[in-house]
This record gives structure tokens, C-alpha cells and sequence, in this order.
């Protein structure tokens, strides 16, 4: 019996992964900026938007592992045959802007760690992108990964800067459970931002195209949910102490608005004091060349699934010529839209993070529709509870997308 | 002359590039290209793009609107090209079923119906007929003659032996983008990349069942290895739809050349009476294999669909432990005694033929024991009167014992260099032969799980 427990054991090491990844990548540049910005700003009041974030991760990055297992398909392949032509293409459409978007904060995480050390961003912005599409085109991309993961997880650090600041304890507990928050363009803003950084779209496609694609099977569940809920719960960890180091900090200081990467490096001088800036920096450009990696990747491979000929990395250019298209366009366009002079980095990495939010309400939905599809999920077809939990944070993604839009269109 | 001879020995040997094994044009073979209806120029003028279609007004012999188009409903039976049995049609907020004998005409914007008054009834799915829209628009179908897994962007339907009929599947990506655009542009049939409906298998149908006769055909000619990788390729309700409408040899041939773990997926999404009719053909070593990795209660439902003595033997086979020869072992032999002839022996190897591990008989005592192996090649050789026992005698095969662990049974091969040996019980009976490839599979590592399988696609 002891050869099917080590097999087990391997089996749980090897799986490990896709969601810790998908965790890990959400706390990327534009996560740790957005949620910079949210302590700085408003201290420990709104913390429980972070808590509702993860919670919503939780749940559909679950829901996202368990519609790859059972259907075997991808999502924007699904959505095509239960939904149609249009709604297909709206899918895709959708994804493909949210990545997009995602990818141009990760370009833009790297010109702001570069920056930090005075490196222009002509230089780190081009070699960023090179790197990343020789690494992931040569395939030598699983041990690279390993790489920027461990930088990525540099990020850790903030759980101990979040200790050494001292932070007021009972406040931070006063703000994950007692819901307020001031009613303003600025607070729903950094809300939605929130949600759609925590909650991105490209995480929901990823876990369940990872499923399909590693051909993981119904035994190989409850190991991927495991590692779902210990990655979804990490974003949440890290995200959590990211805002209270910030606001025993920062905002404590009286800096409310980050304007630039020095302003947000600072909370970490607790901990690092000098070299403060330096772990930022590092942490930032592990998490963007991480996430630079699989966000194209993943796009391409959600294209595929939509022409119904899901390409892989083992194919040719000639014979997988809209794989490497999407692959070569988004990482072009996304790493040259940040070399406009005077774009302002800061903004651009929260703003994506709003479209995120927005671009996030008909993939939910979809997969809302697909999720009680008994045809589709049988016995996995979800329970009348689990629908009211779903609907719960469908809404709460859409309030805070309509609240932004009144607010922006009352000027 | 002398260069054209060089030119025609580039173009002949320019082909070795793609994999020889690779089985082409199956469809032609089977059905012969002059048979597939899309290569009529008068069934090529007249399709009508289903996905146009839907949405669109159905209206009764006075020109009056009934209603619009929501489905259409095909009834599948031995034409390789399925006809139209009926339209669901939302009339008003209802869904109603109109018989296909009322259609008239079929045009590229509207359905005209043949009476004014039309018999509105509720639809209920019937096992041989299949909704277009819903289960087979956007669907992963198999392109039997491309070796794929495609998604179809698109239907065609022609007037075909005076009735209406799905004729062939649009699988082009362009297709599938017209669909988004509305009015006329939309429903224009853009015949792109067109497969013949005989050279596909669709696998809709609530049942699971399909029974198009021409995709099954098409399909039988598949050699199991490429069949195993379509069946990979599918997804989980289209896959157990496929290997239900295989003929269950063929469909136990491809499993066995499928991965363990995908085999086991596979297995949870079929019936239990089917997994137990595949199982039973496949070889019962390969099954216990198989059914070993099964939960126990998932097991124990296969093996009481099966046939008493099948699930015995398999029961039997799962006990032994994977390190030992009794768990690495086929139970598939054929036997024969000293006193039988050459002749008989051979009979009862044909009558197996279909086992491909039947390369010879073992020859047996009166008492069971074992005492010989002999090679087929030995009895093609002997006069078909003559008795086995002349041509019993050394090299005597070499057995091992059920209980012996792997490490003795490799001992054993490498010392004698043979294609198999045999595994005896305590009591020297002949219970299995273990045959080089059962070896190669027990030595193989345990493919490592996760990240090494899949596509690449996705790191």
C-alpha cells in the first residue's frame, strides 16, 4: 500500500500549481498597485472588499476547475456550443480585451520596477517582452517558470513588513467585518478595481483550459481544488497585508494618493528599510514576467478553442498560424502601448484592472448558465444553493460596474 | 528526360515526410468518392445554411407567418445523409413541432409549409433523431478522413432523394465569423471548408446513440491506434457518444491503446453494461489493469454486468499484485492435450484468431499440468493428422510461478531470450502466459502525472 501513497503524494506535488499560479499571478503588478492604493487611500475601511474579492475567487476559480474536468472543454469552446456564434465571439472578445489589458499592466509592472532603479523603460519594457516570448516559444518555459515564481513570491515579504508596521489590529478587524465605505467616485473606483484584480478573467479561463489541457480527470478534483483554494486564498493573504502595511504606513504618513513606484516601495521599509525598494522592484518584475508569460499563452489558446482547433506550443507557425498571431500581436502591441511618452504607469495598471471588472460580467454569467447545464455537468450540475452564491457575486461584480458608471457620468 | 525522372523521384519520395502508418482517405475507400453527395454540382447549388435558417419565419401555403424557426429535427436510420423529420417552431411563446412532411419549400430566408392549417404539437425527443441546433451546431464532431477532433461552424441542407436532408458540415473558422453578422450577410450559405456528412461522425443525440451508418463505416476502417487518439481528442459527453455507437470489437481494440488514466475517465462516463461488454473484449489483462485503478464500488458494478465467468477470471486477475506475474499475466490461452491432432490444434487457434496473442497452443496433461508450449509455425509445418506428443519435447517453455516477483520473470526472459513464458499455479497448471509486451507495460515508469501529459499548450 505504501506505492499507492507515494503515487498519490507525486500526484498531488505535480498538479499542484495551476491555481497556486493563477493566485500568485493575480497578485501581479496591477494587484499589489491596486491594493497599494486602496490601504493608502482608505486605510483599514475597506478591507472587506478584498474579503469579498477572495471569497468570489474562491468560488469561481472552483466553479472554473470543475467545468474543465467534467466537459473537458474549454470555456470559450463551451460557451460556443451552448450559446452560439455571437455569444462565442463576445466571449473571446472579451477575454481578448481583459488580457490584453492585464498584459499592458505587466509591461507596465516592469517599467516601474525598472524605473525605480532608474533604468529606462525603453530598455526594460523590450527586453521584458523578448524574454518572455523566446522563453515561452522555445518551450523551455517550465523551469523559467519556476524562476519567476519564486520572485513572484517575494510578495510573502509583505505578510512580515505587514507585522513590523505595527498596524492598528483592531481597525483592520473593524474593516474586514464591518462593510463601509465613503460613497464616492474614488472609493467605487478602487472597489471595482479590487474585485477585477482579484477576481481576473484570465485566471477563470486559465484553470479550466490548464484542466482540459493536462486532461486532468474527476479523481484528479479534489487535488486540483486544493491547490485552487490554497492559491485563490494566498491572493487573498498577500493582498490582505499589502493593504495593511500600506495603511500603517502610508496612510498613516498622510500619502493618500500613490503617484509613483517609490511612494509604494516605501511600505515595505519596515521591513527592508533601505532596500526597500529593491525587493518592490524584484517582487514586480517576477510577478509581470510570470504573469507575461501564461497571459498570451492562455489568450492564444482560448482563440483556438474558439475556432474549435484548441493549437499547442508543439505545433509549427504553418500549422497553428492564429495561435502564434494572437501570441505575437498582444505581447507587440501591449509592451509598445507602454512606451508612449508620458503615459502615466500608475493609472494605467489601476484602470486595467477596471476593465477587468467590467469585461468579467458576461464570462460570469456564462458560466453561471453553464454551471446548472445538467446536460453538460450531470451529477456536477450546480445545487440551487450554490446558484444563489453565484448570482450574489454576478450582482456584486454588476452594482459595482454600474455604481462607477453613474459616478463617471455625473462627472 | 533525364531531369523529368529526377523531378518524379522528388515528388515520390516527398510524401515519406508525413507518417506512412497514417490511414487517408479511408472515406474513399469505404464509400468511394463518387458515392459523397457534395460532389454533385446540383446538390452543391442548392444547400441551405442551417444556421441562417434559424430565427427565420415559417410560413403556411397562404404566405401568413406561423411562426419562427427554433430547431430542426433530424431522424437518423440507415441513409448516410440523415432527412429532416420535423421544425420546432416558437409560435408565439410556445415551442411547437411541425412534421417534416408538411415542408414545401426550404429557402435561404423562410420555410414554406404545404397546408394552411397546421397541426401544432409539442415536441418530444425520440432516441434516433437529433436536434441540429442543439446538439450539433458548434459541437466537436470527427472528421473521419482528417484524423480530427472539429467543431462544425455550420450545416447544409439539400432537397436529396425527395426529401431534405443534412448533406454536409461547414467547419471553417470564416463561416463560423459570418454567423455573427445579421440580416442577409449572416445567412448566406459561404460553403468554405465543406465534409461530406458521410465522412463525419457526429455524436449528438441525448441517448448518446447515433446511428448514422455511413459515419460508422467511415469509422471502422480506422486503425484502433488513430481511433484511440480521436477518442482522446473528444470531450466528455461526445466521447462516451462515440464509443457507444462503435462496434464494441473495435471500440475494445481502441482502449486498449489508450492511456490508463484517460481509460479510466472514460469508463465513469459510460454505462455500466457498456463498460462491462468492452472490458470483456479487451484483453483480460489490460481490463484487470484498467478495473485495479477503479474505485470499489465502481468496480464491483462493472464486474456484476458481466458475464459470471468473465468477471471471475477478471477478479481473479485483479487480486494478484502488479509486482507479482500472476498480476501482469493474460488468462487468454489456448489448450490441447498430447492425444489431439495438429489439425484440431490449429481449428481452435483460428477460432481465436481474433486474439492476437494466440501464436501457439500449451499443451496440458490429463491432469492439467502443464507440458509444453507449442508454436503455430510448428503445426503449419506437421501433417495436419499427426499427434501433438511428436512434436512435444525440448525447448520446453520456461514457467514461472503465479506468486514470483517481477524481478525472477525478467530473470526468465533475458535468460531464454522467448517471446513469452508461462505462469503455472502450485499445482503446475497453467493459469497465464505473460508475453514480452506485458512486460515492456509493467516496466514502463508510471507516466508522470500532470504536468508532463497534455498538449504543451498551456506550459
Amino acid at each position: 500500500m505504501t506505492t499507492t501513497r507515494k503515487i498519490r503524494l507525486a500526484a498531488l506535488l505535480s498538479v499542484m500549481g495551476p491555481g497556486i499560479i493563477a493566485g500568485l499571478s493575480d497578485d501581479d503588478p496591477a494587484g499589489i498597485t491596486t491594493y497599494s492604493q486602496l490601504g493608502a487611500k482608505f486605510g483599514y475601511q475597506m478591507l472587506w472588499v478584498l474579503v469579498l474579492s477572495t471569497i468570489a475567487l474562491v468560488i469561481f476559480q472552483d466553479l472554473g476547475a470543475r467545468i474543465g474536468v467534467v466537459t473537458r472543454q474549454g470555456l470559450i469552446g463551451l460557451v460556443r456550443q451552448k450559446y452560439g456564434a455571437r455569444s462565442g465571439t463576445l466571449s473571446a472578445s472579451a477575454l481578448i480585451i481583459a488580457n490584453f489589458g492585464t498584459l499592458t499592466a505587466e509591461f507596465a509592472g516592469i517599467a516601474v520596477a525598472g524605473e525605480l532603479f532608474g533604468i529606462s523603460r525603453f530598455i526594460t519594457v523590450p527586453a521584458g517582452a523578448l524574454v518572455v516570448s523566446f522563453l515561452v516559444l522555445r518551450g523551455s518555459f517550465a523551469n523559467v517558470e519556476k524562476v519567476f515564481f519564486a520572485l513572484s513570491a517575494i510578495f510573502i515579504s509583505y505578510i512580515v513588513a505587514g507585522f513590523m508596521a505595527h498596524p492598528d489590529w483592531g481597525q483592520a478587524a473593524r474593516g474586514v467585518f464591518v462593510p463601509s465605505m465613503p460613497f464616492t467616485h474614488d472609493a467605487i473606483y478602487l472597489a471595482t478595481a479590487t474585485l477585477g484584480t482579484t477576481l481576473a478573467p484570465w485566471g477563470l479561463a486559465f484553470i479550466q483550459s490548464y484542466a482540459v489541457d493536462k486532461r486532468l480527470t474527476r479523481d484528479d478534483l479534489k487535488l486540483l481544488r486544493i491547490d485552487v483554494w490554497t492559491g485563490s486564498l494566498l491572493t487573498g493573504i498577500i493582498g490582505f497585508f499589502v493593504v495593511i502595511t500600506c495603511a500603517a504606513t502610508l496612510n498613516k504618513q498622510g500619502i493618500t494618493d500613490i503617484t509613483d513606484a517609490s511612494q509604494a516601495a516605501q511600505a515595505l521599509e519596515p521591513l527592508a528599510g533601505t532596500l526597500a525598494k529593491a525587493l518592490f522592484a524584484i517582487g514586480l518584475v517576477g510577478a509581470a514576467l510570470l504573469a507575461a508569460s501564461i497571459l498570451p499563452l492562455s489568450t492564444a489558446y482560448s482563440v483556438g478553442d474558439l475556432t474549435g482547433q484548441p493549437a499547442a506550443l508543439d505545433d509549427g507557425p504553418k500549422e497553428a498560424p492564429l495561435f502564434y498571431a494572437t501570441f505575437g500581436v498582444m505581447t507587440v502591441l501591449a509592451s509598445g502601448l507602454i512606451l508612449i511618452p508620458g503615459l502615466p504607469l500608475i493609472k494605467v495598471l489601476v484602470f486595467t484592472q477596471i476593465l477587468n471588472a467590467i469585461l468579467l460580467l458576461p464570462l460570469l454569467l456564462f458560466m453561471f448558465g453553464i454551471s446548472k447545464d445538467e446536460r453538460l455537468m450531470g451529477e456536477f450540475a450546480s445545487s440551487s444553493r450554490m446558484r444563489v452564491v453565484y448570482g450574489a457575486i454576478i450582482a456584486l461584480v454588476a452594482t459595482c460596474v454600474l455604481a462607477l458608471l453613474w459616478f463617471s457620468l455625473k462627472g | 528526360m533525364r531531369a523529368m525522372s529526377a523531378d518524379t523521384i522528388s515528388l515520390m519520395s516527398a510524401p515519406t515526410k508525413k507518417p506512412i502508418a497514417r490511414v487517408v482517405n479511408t472515406v474513399e475507400r469505404a464509400v468511394g468518392r463518387r458515392d459523397l453527395v457534395l460532389a454533385r454540382k446540383g446538390v452543391r447549388d442548392s444547400v441551405v445554411s442551417l444556421a441562417g435558417l434559424l430565427g427565420c419565419p415559417v410560413t403556411n401555403e397562404d404566405g401568413r407567418e406561423i411562426g419562427r424557426l427554433v430547431d430542426v429535427v433530424v431522424k437518423h436510420g440507415q441513409d448516410a445523409y440523415p432527412p429532416v423529420s420535423g421544425l420546432i417552431v416558437k409560435v408565439g411563446l410556445r415551442r411547437s413541432f411541425i412534421d417534416g412532411a408538411r415542408i414545401a419549400k426550404l429557402e435561404r430566408h423562410q420555410i414554406k409549409l404545404s397546408s394552411t392549417t397546421i397541426n401544432l404539437t409539442d415536441y418530444k425527443r425520440r432516441s434516433d433523431e437529433s436536434l441540429l441546433d442543439a446538439d450539433v451546431l458548434d459541437h466537436q464532431i470527427v472528421d473521419v478522413n482528417g484524423l480530427r477532433v472539429v467543431r462544425s461552424s455550420d450545416l447544409y441542407l439539400a432537397p436529396l432523394d425527395k426529401e431534405i436532408r443534412v448533406v454536409g458540415v461547414d467547419i471553417s473558422f470564416v463561416t463560423f465569423l459570418r454567423r455573427i453578422f445579421p440580416g442577409a450577410l449572416g445567412r448566406r450559405a459561404t460553403p468554405q471548408h465543406v465534409l461530406d456528412w458521410a465522412t463525419v461522425a457526429s455524436l449528438a443525440d441525448t441517448s448518446g446513440v447515433v446511428k448514422t451508418s455511413g459515419s460508422k463505416t467511415a469509422l471502422s476502417q480506422l486503425r484502433p491506434a488513430d481511433l484511440a487518439d480521436l477518442i482522446e481528442d473528444l470531450a466528455g459527453r461526445e466521447q462516451s457518444a462515440l464509443i457507444e455507437m462503435l462496434d464494441p470489437e473495435l471500440a475494445a481494440d481502441a482502449l486498449e491503446e489508450m492511456e490508463d488514466e484517460e481509460l479510466q475517465g472514460l469508463l465513469r462516463g459510460l454505462s455500466e453494461g457498456r463498460a462491462a461488454e468492452l472490458l470483456s473484449r479487451m484483453e483480460p489483462d489490460e481490463s484487470a489493469e484498467v478495473l485495479r485503478d477503479l474505485s470499489d464500488e465502481h468496480r464491483e458494478d462493472i464486474l456484476k454486468a458481466m458475464d459470471t465467468k468473465m468477471a471471475k477470471q477478471l477478479r481473479q486477475l485483479i487480486a494478484f499484485d502488479e509486482t507479482l506475474a500472476g498480476g501482469i499475466m493474460t488468462t487468454h490461452m489456448v489448450f490441447a492435450q498430447e492425444n489431439d491432432t495438429c489439425g484440431e490444434a490449429l481449428a481452435r487457434l483460428v477460432e481465436n484468431r481474433d486474439r492476437d496473442i494466440s501464436d501457439g497452443v500449451v499443451i496440458v496433461d490429463s491432469k492439467g499440468k502443464l507440458v509444453d508450449h507449442i508454436q503455430i509455425i510448428e503445426l503449419v509445418a506437421a501433417r495436419s493428422t499427426a499427434l501433438l506428443s511428436t512434436l512435444v519435447g525440448p525447448p520446453y517453455p520456461t514457467s514461472v510461478q503465479i506468486d514470483s516477483p517481477l524481478e525472477e520473470v525478467i530473470e526468465e526472459f533475458s535468460n531464454n531470450r522467448g517471446a513469452s513464458i508461462v505462469v503455472i499455479d502450485e499445482k503446475g497448471k497453467p493459469v497465464g502466459r505473460i508475453l514480452a509486451d506485458d512486460l515492456v507495460d509493467a516496466l514502463k515508469p508510471e507516466e508522470q502525472h500532470g504536468l508532463s501529459k497534455g498538449t504543451g499548450a498551456l506550459s
